[in-house]
């Protein structure tokens, strides 16, 4: 509201006066002008009296709203009366109902809001005029200005009560196209898509996609019409979705998500396509058709390699990488993953690095490669260092603890079970300094580097508990 | 006889003429408790209400019987409070109908008990009295006395200045007669003023599209209608009809409903009624008829707005048991509809209702 400059209206009469009354407006008007006459009592008094005209009277005794609502009606326009009226009606109702929840009702009255009276007044009497004569496309654009007007958080019910008129107006509207009902299906998909109704939404934003279709509109920012319609399509299904996986509905997830990247196909946009096929890739994997998670998503990497895009480079490497995990086949992924790894520390993504780190080493642990893997958590470890994220810090750590833990056993298990005295002693050593145990000759050199390993564990996962005794045990 | 001696009336009573409040020289015979000063009065007086409410004044102007105990006093006295508040609605409705029937001679002894018998209940300065005294203005405005209304209006709108708790219903009610007056001193933009607060106040007390408001919106459209501002009068116009389109068509729906269910019980059909008093229906009547002679008049560029109008009239003169009426009025919109040649749907509806008003009068209801 604010933000607009103020209307420069041409305000009927008992308004204009009702606004010099109101606290809020500062401006001095010469008595002569207030006192106008439309009797012949009225002339006398003028001439005679300085004293206040019927009109002041009214504009004194009234609320500003009952001002606005009869100047509507003095002029004839019944319908945009019969329109504020309910609104009216129904903000007091909800003044009702949030007091009787006795919470904090934050929207002011209307009474204290004569801006907003002022522009209902404007549009609407505009609108009902042009709608007289039949001009739907003056309507559309007077009830769209005034559902931008109220665009802020309070007033959102105002506005979407605003959006479904201009939809039931558009769809008059024939001469364009279909262009404004198709802007007008937007607005009423982004309006169900807040309130988090997702199945309205895609429905209205299927209309929109279908109206746009071939067409080359542009809206006041200069984008295309139809990409617009393919992007929110898409937000809309992949939302859906989401909620579906949740619930575990997978096939109709899949089905959706099968939709939603036959529409970006025909919306031109790589981009768009990619991330479709991603997500249908992922819902693939939820559902455990890894085949099908396999091919899609290798459209994706492809795409996104003709994209140059190493960012969804990356996160397609990472799902094939865990599609092939589920499936067992751990060489190919872990193939993917190192290249996962090259392209997040290329990109400075720190975040995927862990990731992708985390899951090579995870891999290599199951396997039983205990020196890569701990290298591996090593790596993961380090980079979360730098970042604030003390859960993912802990995580790391686990993750490298076990690693580490697990290169020692065979060197530990081997000492106890030898059992002999230069074993013990090592193990005591180490048990006491936490330092290198000093390597056995039987066993060999390889031990010193595990020993060392040891020391840094120990400093490293102070929190694993029972560690030591369980093997000490 | 019906002629009494002024002389021979117990010292310091005086006996006044209903009307007029002349000194009395006639007495009606029927009840002996209402006076006249002469024929012309009695007739008019006669005519207008006193054949209706002849007996029902005697309790009120003698004196109370003789009651033995202080319950039966009490239980009197609410009885003849009971008597004056029925006697003051009805006179008003009565006053009601004539005025919107537009005799307007009948209207004023009828509105004049009214006002009496308020102030009698309620005092003279309350609020109560203000409709009695806006059916005075609106006869007089009836009958062309402009000044005398416009004394009648002052003293209303005074009383709802003094007063602190005043209905939206009566503030709309008097803007309603204010617009009027205006209206007839050919002051239209005052006019506009008032009847644009009547619509709002009755809005606030009835909501926009009940019966009550749609008079104003009537008078409004007659505005625009004299001033020439026909698509303006035209939108009002609609707005009204379809109010009453709308109410008419939601009474026969319960109606129909409650027959359905009762017919199983009594096994003999219920009378249909509009759910109005007599003069809410013949404001109706006054209102429809009046947007129909206008239609009617530009009827060649619309002709499906006639017939809209026509079917609602069909209805309602349905609901009021007026078969001869609503049978002709639905033959007129059959008629009309197919000279004008209006599309299939409207044609077989018009015809619909056609069959239904005749199939309601060959089996009469009970």
């Amino acid at each position: 509201m604010t933000t607009l400059p103020p209307l420069p209206m041409a305000r009927p009469k008992l308004t204009a006066l009702a606004r010099q009354k109101l606290p809020c407006s500062s401006r001095d008007i010469p008595r002569s002008q207030l006192i106008k006459e439309k009797d012949d009592i009225d002339h006398y008094l003028e001439v005679n009296f300085k004293g206040l005209s019927k009109e002041e009277v009214a504009a004194y005794r009234n609320s500003y709203k009952k001002n606005i609502c009869v100047d509507m009606l003095r002029d004839g326009y019944h319908k945009s009366f019969t329109e504020l009226f309910s609104l009216m009606e129904k903000w007091d109702a909800l003044r009702e109902a949030a007091r009787v929840r006795s919470l904090l009702w934050v929207q002011r009255p209307l009474e204290e809001q004569p801006d907003k009276l002022d522009h209902f007044y404007y549009y609407l009497t505009r609108a009902e005029a042009a709608e007289r004569k039949e001009y739907f496309e003056d309507v559309y654009n007077n009830l769209y200005a005034l559902a931008c007007y109220f665009n802020n958080s309070e007033d959102k019910w105002v506005r979407n009560h605003f959006y479904e008129r201009c939809l039931k107006i558009a769809q008059l509207i024939k001469i364009d196209g279909g262009k404004k009902e198709a802007e007008a299906h937007a607005h009423m998909g982004l309006l169900f898509e807040e309130e988090g109704q997702l199945l309205e939404a895609a429905e209205h934003y299927e209309a929109f996609h279908q109206l746009t279709q071939g067409r080359i509109w542009q809206d006041e920012t200069g984008h295309f019409l139809n990409l617009l319609a393919c992007e929110s399509l898409l937000r809309t299904y992949r939302l859906l979705s989401d909620k579906m996986l949740e619930n575990k509905e997978y096939k109709q997830a899949i089905r959706i998500l099968i939709k939603a990247s036959e529409i970006a196909k025909e919306g031109n946009d790589k981009k768009m396509e990619g991330e479709a096929c991603y997500y249908l890739g992922l819902a693939h994997l939820a559902a455990g058709e890894h085949e099908t998670a396999l091919t899609v998503l290798n459209t994706y990497i492809k795409i996104s390699t003709d994209l140059d895009d190493d960012l969804s480079l990356g996160r397609g490497y990472e799902a094939t990488a865990k599609v092939l995990q589920s499936q067992g086949q751990m060489t190919e992924a872990i193939k993917y993953l190192k290249k996962v790894v090259k392209i997040a520390r290329n990109n400075f993504q720190s975040l995927d690095f862990v990731r992708a780190s985390t899951m090579l080493g995870d891999i290599y642990n199951e396997k039983g490669y205990y020196n890569k893997a701990s290298e591996y958590f090593q790596q993961a470890f380090d980079m979360t260092a730098e970042m604030v994220n003390t859960l993912l810090t802990d995580e790391t750590k686990v993750h490298y603890g076990i690693a580490k833990a697990h290169q020692m056993m065979l060197t530990v298990s081997n000492y106890i079970e030898t059992a002999d005295l230069t074993s013990l002693d090592c193990l005591l050593s180490w048990k006491e300094r936490r330092s290198d145990i000093a390597p056995d000759p039987i066993i060999g050199e390889s031990r010193r580097s595990t020993m060392e390993g040891l020391c840094q564990t120990s400093e490293h996962s102070e929190d694993l508990n029972g560690f030591p005794d369980n093997q000490k045990k | 006889m019906n002629v009494i001696y002024p002389l021979a009336v117990p010292k310091g009573r005086r006996l006044c003429c209903e009307v007029c409040e002349a000194p009395a020289e006639r007495v009606c015979r029927a009840c002996t408790v209402t006076y006249y000063c002469g024929v012309i009065h009695q007739r008019a007086d006669w005519g207008s209400i006193h054949e209706k409410i002849c007996q029902l004044l005697i309790p009120l102007r003698t004196s109370m019987p003789f009651y033995n105990s202080e319950e039966e006093r009490q239980h009197g006295l609410q009885q003849l409070q009971q008597r004056q508040k029925h006697l003051i609605e009805f006179c008003y409705t009565v006053a009601q109908k004539y005025l919107f029937e537009g005799k307007h001679e009948d209207a004023v002894p009828a509105a004049l008990h009214s006002l009496r018998f308020r102030m009698n209940v309620h005092g003279l300065s309350s609020v109560e009295l203000v409709p009695a005294y806006l059916l005075l203005a609106e006869a007089s405005l009836g009958l062309g006395r402009i000044v005398q209304a416009e004394e009648y209006l002052s003293q209303a709108k005074w009383t709802v200045l003094k007063s602190t708790e005043c209905s939206y219903a009566t503030h709309s009610l008097l803007h309603r007669n204010l617009g009027l007056l205006y209206m007839a001193k050919e002051n239209y933009e005052e006019a506009r003023y008032h009847l644009a607060n009547d619509i709002y106040f009755a809005s606030c007390a009835f909501g926009t599209e009940h019966i009550r408001t749609s008079g104003g919106y009537f008078h409004l459209a007659n505005i625009f209608f004299g001033l020439k501002k026909l698509d303006l009068a035209d939108t009002l116009y609609t707005k009204v009809s379809e109010i009453w389109n709308n109410y008419l068509n939601d009474h026969y729906q319960v109606l129909s409903q409650a027959r359905i269910q009762q017919i199983d019980l009594l096994g003999k059909r219920f009378e249909t009624d509009t759910g109005l008093d007599e003069a809410q229906e013949a404001e109706a009547i006054q209102i429809l008829t009046s947007i129909l002679n206008i239609r009617e008049s530009t009827s060649d560029k619309a002709p499906q707005k006639t017939v809209f109008v026509l079917k609602i009239l069909v209805m309602l003169y349905h609901q009021m048991m007026n078969s001869s009426k609503a049978q002709e009025y639905a033959t007129r919109a059959f008629n009309l509809a197919k000279e004008q040649q209006l599309s299939v749907q409207e044609q077989n509806a018009v015809q619909d209702l056609l069959n239904l008003i005749s199939a309601e009068e060959a089996h009469p209801v009970t």
